[in-house]
């Protein structure tokens, strides 16, 4: 009765007590004093194998909670210098490799091993029980042997050249990543370096905003679908493999709606540049090089075409710093210095940008991003900040010295102006005047006409207006290219609340198509990963002689006197480089075992054991028949 | 209607028709809802075939596709384990958890994207199929211990019969052990693999990364389960209340399984990572 009881319990398949019994004797025989039996006891107990299956469970989760193996920097970025020293100490910022982990595993083997000692019993059914624990023990102590024998590390090699070294990291004393060089008892030369890019392909991505939903749609022509999760309709009318948008500029009407001149800039009477500029848009040109400015205007009343005749129309870039309630404004002159009545602090510019980052000269930029560098002094110092025209709140999201003071910059962009600047200028009552404009003094101002060459200046540039267009538009054409796949294009009609829209869909644009309730969005695109296969042919040198030679990918590296080479990484821009791992472990022969009689062992122990069982049931069941 | 719809339609009806079969045990219901839920298995499979001839790769290099397969290896595991044993209601979850698992492979992007070089190795494809069968058979288990939690209180005693054929609601923790047990190995089989590939393919079998550490931690959960038994009778717990514990650590666990599966991407190491979905 007891042992069909037994037999009920979800146990790993059923111990018996009386062997339990059996064993425990085995054992008091072979310890005479009661003490080591108990210290014996506890390390074959289950109960000692599940706090310790636990408690690595909790290290585990820990391990991954907690960012593992950064320098000491980071820590104290991330959780403060409190929690940063108390995770050092701790070897929490290490926990796979600290002395407490090793100790749990030493624990673990020892457990293993005792309590496979204590069951041993010459039987079939325990094979699975014996070989799994064994396993066990055998992987962790490939695990050592890895960690003491085995390096791994890596190191670039340009295509046509040879490396006999690699480099390991290492986190020092300091809590900082140093790198260490480590020769090789050989040479690896990489004859030649192949990446193999995916056939390019595209898809129809739908995004709806008020789901935060993207899902592909069929790019099928002529078939309507539903754009999952939603109402709105999708449909594909045409598709161009290699499409390119022409744009010609057209004049929808008379009354000057939109109005635009095409101007032509001439520099020793050839044409050096020409455009449509738009007074109402993109109205300047830029000659950066020549430092000449061409600028249109247009004005609806007399007055203001007066005014603009008669001034440069340029703006005073100025500061403006608010400090307790108060604010100050001050014009932007570069190297003066400001003090700020009623505190402690001065200001002074260092310099100013019309595009931050830019690293061309200041006539070359372009006004993206215009910004000012300023350098306060105050009771703590002088510090340096870059004050930003168009993100006044900058400063509030970077760490600064003197948090009291906020600075806003303004006209920079307006203030800069070309040493020549050409404008043409145009009122509603038909008024046309182009002013010239030299370091900042009008020089001179004179009527102009259609299809005129007038000088500027002593420049020895010409400029003419070509054409006028009251209305200007653009007649939007997409052309194919030639057959091949180069930027596709689908032609797309999208169906929602608001009715039917249409619109050729460009695969090179980084930007989606909207649908008018700005609800559904499109894009075509290149589907992901573009890199297939890449490829490093490489010969290994021993004494000056080829001993191996093999070409590696991800997954089919090349192993040579106990050293593995994998290809790991490529020289993302130019891909001329292959990245090399380069990996030894004398540890794998041990651990492979293990992981073989592991996988044996558990399914000797759920699948082939209860099979076996019940063949020793029937057969008992026949003989008491 | 698209494929993945009608699958998910055939799951609940296959689900209802489990309930129906429970509460009227007609025979006719019995054919029907395990007729049905095969049905459902097999448009689930088609929805795996055709993904991975569209594609041209084994079709789990994203959550979209491993989550389709893995609902598809629930109901396998569970079409088996009917032929085995009596389930009848545990029928109605299974079917149930294969459509949540479905439902929730619609909500992800289902972009066919060109998989990178290292996930183009053989194992990669034992690693997965046997993970996926391990997972899909905790989530049986998963099930059944929810059944044997809700229907103890109800059960009356002396109603056990001895060839465990014939399970009745006290013997759902029977149940979830023999199956915990059918999944260990494919677990311990996913998780060797993985390490065999990771070896293959990034030069270490193991370099604790969270996926790796995640599904170590799986391991143990049902390790632990495992040996359990073996130490509560020794703690005088008594048989029911020790069945009550294994239950519901049953539950954490399956949770630990999912949140390995879907939930890395939550963990700040995630960011340093080779494995998490979507993190690049
Ligand atoms: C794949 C992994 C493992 C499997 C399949 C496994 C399986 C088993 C089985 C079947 C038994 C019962 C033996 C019997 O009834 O004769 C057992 C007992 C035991 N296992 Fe494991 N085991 C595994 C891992 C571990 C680990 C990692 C530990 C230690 C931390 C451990 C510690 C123990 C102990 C101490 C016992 C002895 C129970 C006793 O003496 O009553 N096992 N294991």
């Amino acid at each position: 009765m007891e042992n069909v009881k037994q037999n009920k319990t979800p146990a790993v398949i059923g111990i018996k007590k009386d062997n339990n019994n059996q064993a425990n004797q085995g054992q008091s025989d072979r310890s005479e004093r009661g003490d080591s039996n108990k210290v014996w006891q506890f390390f074959c107990s289950v109960k000692l194998a599940v706090v310790i299956i636990l408690v690595m469970v909790v290290a585990c989760i820990i391990g991954t909670v907690i960012l593992q193996e950064k320098t000491l920097d980071e820590y104290t970025a991330r959780y403060g210098y409190g929690l940063a020293t108390f995770f050092k100490v701790t070897q929490l910022n290490n926990v796979f490799h600290s002395y407490w982990f090793s100790f749990l595993l030493l624990l673990m083997c020892a457990n293993l091993i005792c309590c496979t000692i204590k069951r041993w019993r010459n039987t079939i059914l325990q094979t699975g029980f014996v070989l799994t624990h064994i396993s066990i023990v055998l992987i962790l102590t490939g695990g050592v042997v890895k960690l003491q024998l085995g390096i791994k590390g890596g190191v670039n090699v340009y295509e046509g050249k040879s490396v006999d070294y690699f480099l390991t990291q290492i986190i020092n004393r300091q809590g900082k990543i140093d790198y260490i060089k480590k020769s090789l008892p050989f040479t690896i030369v990489l004859d030649d370096f192949i990446l193999e890019k995916n056939e390019p392909k595209f898809q129809l991505v739908s995004y709806v905003k008020s789901k935060d939903r993207q899902k592909v749609l069929e790019a099928v022509i002529g078939k309507r679908q539903k754009v999952p999760g939603s109402d709105y309709k999708i449909k594909v009318l045409d598709y161009i493999p290699d499409a390119e948008l022409k744009q010609e500029p057209i004049n929808t009407s008379d009354t000057p709606e939109n109005p635009a001149a095409f101007v032509k800039l001439f520099g020793s009477e050839k044409i050096t540049a020409e455009g449509w500029l738009l007074a109402y848009g993109h109205n300047s040109y830029d000659d950066r090089k020549q430092n000449i400015r061409i600028e249109y205007n247009w004005y609806p009343s007399q007055q203001e075409f007066d005014n603009a005749v008669n001034s440069i129309g340029t703006t005073q870039a100025k500061l403006s710093i608010a400090v307790s309630g108060k604010s100050f404004d001050f014009p932007l002159e570069l190297n003066k210095t400001f003090k700020i009545e009623g505190t402690d602090y001065s200001v002074r510019f260092l310099q100013y940008v019309l595009n931050y980052g830019d690293r061309r000269p200041l006539e070359e930029q372009l006004p993206d991003n215009p910004a000012a560098q300023i350098e306060i002094n105050g009771a703590e110092g002088p510090e340096t900040r870059w004050v930003f025209e168009k993100f006044p709140d900058w400063e509030k999201m970077h760490p600064s010295k003197y948090k009291d003071l906020k600075f806003t910059c303004d006209g920079i962009a307006n203030s800069y102006m070309a040493k020549n600047t050409v404008k043409v200028l145009q009122s509603s009552e038909g008024k046309k005047t182009i002013v010239y404009i030299k370091d900042r003094r009008i020089v001179e101002a004179y009527p102009w006409e259609l299809e005129k060459k007038y000088t500027i200046g002593d420049t020895g540039h010409q400029v003419m207006v070509a054409n006028y267009f009251p209305s200007f538009d653009f007649k939007k054409e997409v052309v194919k290219k030639s057959d091949q796949i180069g930027t596709p294009a689908v032609f797309v009609e999208m169906e929602g609340p608001n009715g039917k829209v249409s619109d050729w869909i460009f695969s090179n644009t980084q930007y989606a198509t909207w649908y008018s309730d700005n609800n559904l969005a499109l894009v075509y695109e290149s589907t992901g990963e573009s890199v297939k296969h890449f490829i490093s042919n490489l010969r290994i040198l021993d004494n000056g002689k080829t001993v191996a030679e093999k070409s590696i990918k991800v997954n089919d590296p090349l192993e040579y006197n106990g050293y593995v080479i994998y290809q790991s990484s490529y020289d993302p821009e130019a891909g001329n480089y292959s990245g090399l791992q380069i990996v030894k472990d004398p540890g794998i022969p041990i651990v492979y075992t293990g992981f073989g009689i592991l996988c044996f062992g558990v399914v000797f122990i759920f699948y082939i054991k209860p099979f076996l069982k019940k063949k020793q049931k029937k057969e008992v069941k026949v003989a008491e028949g | 209607m698209s494929l993945i719809n009608i699958t998910l339609i055939v799951y609940i009806v296959a689900s209802i028709a489990y309930i129906i079969r429970e509460i009227w045990g007609s025979s006719g219901a019995k054919w029907a809802s395990l007729g049905l839920l095969i049905l459902a298995f097999c448009l689930n499979l088609t929805m795996v075939a055709e993904r991975s001839i569209k594609a041209g790769h084994p079709p789990f290099s994203n959550l979209y596709e491993s989550l389709v397969f893995y609902a598809c290896c629930t109901a396998f595991i569970y079409i088996i384990f009917e032929f085995v044993y009596n389930f009848r209601i545990v029928g109605a979850l299974a079917s149930i958890l294969s459509m949540l698992i479905l439902f929730y492979a619609t909500l992800q992007d289902d972009t066919i994207r060109p998989i990178m070089p290292a996930l183009k190795s053989n194992w990669m494809l034992i690693h997965v199929v046997t993970y996926m069968l391990g997972y899909a058979a905790f989530g049986i288990a998963f099930v059944t211990s929810i059944i044997f939690l809700v229907v103890k209180p109800f059960a009356k005693k002396g109603n056990e019969s001895e060839d465990g054929r014939e399970i009745l609601p006290r013997n759902f923790d029977r149940l979830s052990y023999k199956i915990v047990a059918f999944g260990f190995p494919f677990l311990t089989l996913g998780m060797i693999t993985g390490a065999v590939w990771a070896k293959k393919a990034w030069g270490d079998y193991w370099s604790w990364d969270p996926k790796e550490t995640w599904s170590l931690i799986t391991w143990l959960a049902y390790l632990v389960y495992l040996h359990t038994p073996l130490v509560l009778p020794k703690m005088n717990i008594n048989k029911s209340k020790a069945s009550v514990m294994l239950s519901i650590w049953l539950l954490v666990a399956f949770g630990i399984v999912n949140f390995t599966f879907m939930g890395l991407s939550y963990l700040p190491s995630a960011e340093d990572s080779a494995h998490v979905y979507g993190s690049k």
